[in-house]
């Protein structure tokens, strides 16, 4: 069964003080409705990805929450929670609706408002995507992944300069994106500088906190899809322990090493045939473990490739978020994951802002990883 | 961290056990933006620890000054209060780790 997007649409990330939760999903879905040159009568399912409502918004029954608002009640819709995995587990359950026969078109919304609470009540509240025990500790999202850096630095010896490469590329990427939170390029003496927040992460190793929303309309219907056109051909998930302490390896992450496996395997392609990728850059070492788990680099070898320029527009092979990833475009965590299938979608259709991202792409790549790895979802991707 | 008493109460009784257990610092960072609850000890570090009889724990390392956050360095279970008692006036208590 072929799985289509025909329209796709985010707004603009950043710290939105003027927009509520239901404005952004409104602004999103209807320019995704538009572009989709449907009816709205013709979305059959809502899929939502969202991980905070409850714990920042006192929301919850988030699927007729947002049903409601798109004036897409009495259609069936649903809330789906994974932590920053939220929007790629809201994509791979609306790819499944539509395979199991149950619709044809539906839509899948990605919305988080976070930028509404204090640091510290952020803070907390992602927290309960870790494990009790290591919320206990008082460790934060930040403070684990500094443990996998401190693990990765040791075994692979690279330095904290090294690492600050992941951001250069991303906030150079950034800088072109007009939708993005931060537009501007900078250096590793700028990252090295910023205030530390996790040693060795410091401000500008970590992505930051964002308001945004993300909408696709995807499609089993052949009469609403156009000549040209964006499939889906791959969604997988994988898990692993909720804790990091739990696992055999710090420096890899089994759930999305598993998923990336099953969609290759499923989609007939390998890493070397992909042309772009969005990658769950949260940290700067989330980066360089992605590359070495979709294959991207040698284990080990990350860090050495994005220094020479492997996955840098203009330069590299395989361009690797070239939004600006989680670090420079910003991540409003259950939004992540469908925004980063439309910056594929628009990538391989040839809108995205500014063609010269990535030239002539046919397959894309779509990584979205929740809590500290204990879920993830590999989606692919391929112009038709 | 949202603790209630019946939590704490059923926590608490595994928590025990690991008092006074012995084990190697594998991985270590400082936590310098704390989550709500926590401010007031921050900067601290946090380790994953992994004990003698193998099993693998997280936790604050206490009574610590800088050459104890190094791979290898040994640690030992303590008891210690977590964060300030909650709005039910119940203090949590966890493990932290101690180097020895």
């Amino acid at each position: 069964m072929k799985i289509s997007i025909i329209g796709a649409a985010t707004t603009k990330f950043g710290e939105l003080w003027n927009s509520s939760p239901r404005e952004l999903a409104k602004e999103a879905f209807s320019s995704a409705i538009t572009q989709a040159n449907v009816d709205a009568k013709k979305i059959e399912a809502l899929y939502v990805g969202n991980m905070l409502g409850g714990l920042l918004g006192h929301q919850e029954n988030i699927g007729s929450f947002y049903a409601e608002e798109l004036g897409l009640a009495p259609v069936p819709a649903f809330r789906l929670e994974a932590a920053c995995a939220s929007g790629g587990v809201a994509l791979h359950n609306a790819i499944n609706s539509i395979k199991a026969g149950l619709y044809k078109t539906v839509a899948v919304l990605g919305i988080e408002k976070m930028t509404d609470a204090g640091g510290d009540l952020v803070a907390s509240a992602l927290m309960a995507a870790g494990s009790d025990e290591e919320r206990g500790s008082g460790i934060t999202f930040p403070g684990l992944y500094a443990l996998m850096a401190q693990a990765y630095m040791a075994q692979y010896k690279i330095s904290e300069q090294d690492l600050a490469e992941v951001a250069v590329k991303n906030h150079y990427h950034g800088s072109f994106n007009h939708k993005a939170q931060f537009r501007f390029p900078v250096t590793v003496s700028d990252v090295m500088k910023s205030s530390r927040i996790a040693d060795p992460l410091k401000l500008l190793d970590c992505s930051p906190v964002t308001d945004g929303g993300a909408c696709l309309i995807i499609t089993s219907d052949g009469a609403l899809m156009s000549k040209k056109g964006v499939s889906i051909v791959a969604s997988e998930v994988g898990t692993d322990t909720l804790a990091l302490h739990k696992r055999s390896s710090f420096t890899s992450l089994r759930a999305a090493k598993e998923a990336a496996k099953r969609a290759y395997a499923k989609a007939g392609v390998s890493a070397e045939d992909i042309d772009v990728a969005e990658v769950h850059d949260c940290f700067s070492i989330a980066e360089l473990i992605a590359l070495e788990d979709l294959g991207f680099s040698e284990v080990g070898k990350a860090a050495g490739d994005v220094k020479k320029g492997k996955f840098t527009r203009g330069k590299g092979r395989t361009i690797v978020n070239p939004s600006g990833g989680l670090k420079a475009c910003g991540h409003p965590v259950g939004a992540t994951g469908i925004k980063q299938a439309i910056e594929i979608y628009e990538q391989l259709m040839g809108t995205a802002r500014d063609k010269q991202s990535v030239k002539n792409a046919k397959i894309g790549l779509a990584h979205n990883v929740g809590g500290s790895g204990a879920i993830a979802t590999v989606h692919i991707f391929r112009r038709i | 961290m949202i603790t209630t008493p019946v939590k704490l109460w059923r926590r608490g009784k595994k928590l025990v056990n690991h008092i006074g257990k012995t084990g190697t610092l594998l991985h270590w960072t400082i936590v310098r933006v704390p989550p709500k609850h926590f401010a007031d000890q921050a900067p601290y570090p946090v380790g994953i620890v992994k004990l003698d009889d193998g099993e693998m724990m997280v936790g604050q390392i206490v009574d610590w000054s800088e050459k104890d956050l190094k791979s290898g360095r040994e640690v030992v279970a303590v008891m210690r209060r977590i964060t300030h008692e909650d709005a039910e006036n119940i203090i949590p208590y966890g493990i932290k780790f101690k180097p020895v």
